[in-house]
């Protein structure tokens, strides 16, 4: 099995033990990961898509026709560009003129959208190609720790179009994904509820943002977690800085460290605490992953 | 034209005179359920004025004082656009409820409200029952007794001329550009505030996404694209999950939003992450920290995406130009900065 590997932005430019313990997964899981050479920016379906959306389908085109080269459905570890990849892909399969409009654009750069290819979310990969038995296989030992899950937005939302699961509000694939690596996945107050930082809110009013994530860190902390797992780069990098930026901005002493899915499966298997970049983390994960490991 | 706000008062005074009683309350009651709106997305004003018409006839059988209303007439301002567009709501559906006060016979025997009510407005008892033949008359009654009563009622002055709502407010064009943009189900939505009870943001901020999606049907398009709160939308798609009505939620306020951009109306944050795509097709570029920890880790320093590959830079750059994307945000490309 081949996949093209949708990188984006926050992943590798911010946290790259993430994309090291993908490659590693993957690698275990015997799935080639292809690189998407040249692939940019998704771009952000809650910024870019809400300045011009030609603009957006068009760049966001440009990236599904890498993969339609590659012959292969992407890959990405990001609900962002997950919304936007697959929005677009859906979008200009089901739309002949939006289709057109954006083939007049990308024939300027000699490319043209398709429609050959799926977009495809990490955890569903996971759960629908991989499958939990095989993924159980890959744990060394069992890992200790009570985690909160954030879904997060753009992973299952709308479900009428993206169908990962039936319906949003109680979904089970990320606590089951979690679940496989021995960690223990926590109910909390508003589970469902976003982080804050998406629809361009994080850029544009930094306190909105935060009083949204300061709102998820008390219901999460409340139930008592060691650490916060997500499915997002970005969701992850609102809990992370985003936290030192709740305890700025209100005095709180919030310490949850956040990981990323594809960072707890990495520890699952082994990799180090650097390998997976955590000590570049703004929220100290020393403890949680001791515990993790029973240390 | 069409005085929206006017013929809601007709619905008022109709109501009024079929009670044959209690006349300042009531109508006091029912313009305060339109203002107070104003700070609060709901869209049960035909609901709140059965219940209070309920609680009224229940307690004016018990008793001829009336302190449910007391609570009810804290005077709510600043509230123009609200009002018109709540107005409207009670416009359409305050007739469906029309049957029930009628019914209401025990009112008459409310002794001394009644008294009251007749020394003021003794014409409005006597309108007739049948509200189609005497709208224009009603209409004019109720604007003369607006005008004359103004200063008693606080609440009432807040449905002025200036802040009707007519077709000289509405931009056809705007509701259009929905439309035509494949989101026809802004037209299906029957304003129950689902969306705005599921809001995080909502919660938190002035936005208001029930009524968002409102204006966006009457075609209030300055309002929609000037106000600030459009951009507190985190598209987080839970109004959009919960929609009875399964209205494109999301894709409105995107929508609206990109109508808001290309008029002008763009946060320079929003902006500068246009020109990071522009200059490196990434919103959030690589920096040495990262390729530090990138080398560290084993992984190569630089990713294989846009920053590898100055080609495929490009080819982003040439499609942003076509789509008149640097434009829109005033990309400078000779300083690779916003212009000033």
């Amino acid at each position: 099995m081949e996949i093209a590997y949708f990188l984006g932005c926050i992943m590798n430019n911010r946290y790259p033990g993430v994309e090291k313990a993908t490659r590693k997964l993957f690698e275990a899981l015997d799935i080639e990961l292809k690189d998407m050479e040249g692939a940019s920016c998704c771009p952000a379906p809650g910024v870019f898509g809400s300045f011009d959306e030609e603009t957006w389908a068009t760049i966001a085109a440009r990236n599904l026709t890498l993969a339609e080269d590659m012959g292969a459905d992407i890959m990405t570890e990001c609900n962002g560009c997950f919304g936007s990849l697959f929005e677009c892909n859906h979008m200009l399969k089901e739309d002949e003129a939006k289709k057109a409009k954006i083939n007049e654009n990308l024939a300027e750069i000699g490319r043209e959208f398709k429609g050959t290819i799926n977009v495809k979310h990490f955890a569903q990969i996971l759960r629908d190609d991989v499958g939990y038995e095989k993924l159980a296989s890959l744990i060394e030992k069992p890992l200790d720790l009570n985690v909160a899950v954030h879904y997060g937005c753009h992973f299952l939302k709308p479900t009428k179009t993206i169908g990962i699961e039936d319906q949003a509000e109680n979904p089970s694939i990320l606590d089951d994904l979690v679940e496989i690596t021995g960690a223990k996945s926590v109910d909390y107050k508003d589970k469902m509820m976003c982080c804050g930082a998406g629809g361009g809110l994080r850029a544009r009013d930094l306190d909105v943002t935060t009083s949204f994530t300061k709102e998820k860190l008390e219901h999460m902390t409340e139930a008592g977690v060691d650490a916060i797992v997500n499915v997002c780069p970005f969701c992850h990098m609102q809990f992370d800085q985003g936290q030192t930026e709740v305890n700025e901005r209100y005095g709180t002493d919030f310490a949850l460290p956040v990981f990323h899915l594809a960072q707890l499966y990495g520890l699952a298997m082994g990799l180090s605490a650097e390998e997976l970049t955590f000590d570049a983390q703004k929220i100290d994960a020393t403890p949680a992953i001791k515990k993790a490991l029973g240390e | 034209m069409i005085i929206r706000g006017v013929f809601s008062m007709s619905i008022i005074n109709r109501l009024k005179s079929l009670f044959k009683g209690d006349n300042e309350k009531e109508e006091a009651d029912i313009s305060n359920d339109v203002s107070n709106t104003s700070n609060d997305v709901e869209v049960t004003s035909s609901q709140k004025v059965e219940e209070t018409i309920a609680s009224e006839v229940k307690t004016e059988e018990d008793s001829p004082k009336d302190l449910t209303f007391k609570k009810d007439i804290d005077p709510v301002e600043d509230s123009s656009e609200e009002i018109v567009e709540e107005a409207e709501a009670v416009e359409e559906e305050v007739p469906e409820e029309v049957e029930a006060p009628a019914e209401a016979e025990p009112v008459e025997e409310a002794p001394e409200e009644v008294e009251t009510v007749e020394e003021e407005v003794p014409e409005e008892i006597e309108a007739p029952e049948d509200e189609d033949e005497t709208t224009e008359d009603v209409v004019e009654e109720v604007e003369e007794d607006s005008n004359n009563n103004d200063k008693e009622r606080d609440t009432m002055t807040l449905l002025t001329d200036k802040e009707l709502l007519n077709d000289s407010n509405r931009d056809p064009d705007f509701t259009a550009e929905f439309i035509d943009a494949g989101i026809e189900t802004v037209k299906h939505c029957f304003q129950c505030g689902t969306c705005s009870g599921s809001c995080p943001s909502g919660r938190r901020t002035p936005y208001k996404v029930r009524q968002i999606v409102r204006k966006c049907l009457l075609g209030l398009k300055e309002e929609v694209i000037s106000d600030d709160a459009l951009w507190m939308c985190t598209t987080c798609y839970t109004c959009q999950e919960r929609c009875l009505r399964s209205v494109k939620i999301v894709e409105i306020i995107k929508k609206a939003r990109n109508i808001a951009a290309h008029a002008g109306y763009m946060a320079k944050p929003h902006k500068m992450t246009g020109v990071y795509v522009m200059n490196t097709g990434h919103a959030v570029p690589i920096n040495d920290a990262a390729k530090a920890l990138r080398t560290k880790i084993g992984l190569p320093e630089v990713p294989p995406t846009t920053h590898a590959y100055p080609e495929a830079l490009e080819e982003v750059q040439k499609l942003c130009k076509i789509t008149a994307f640097d434009e829109l945000i005033g990309y400078d490309e000779a300083t690779g900065g916003l212009k000033e």
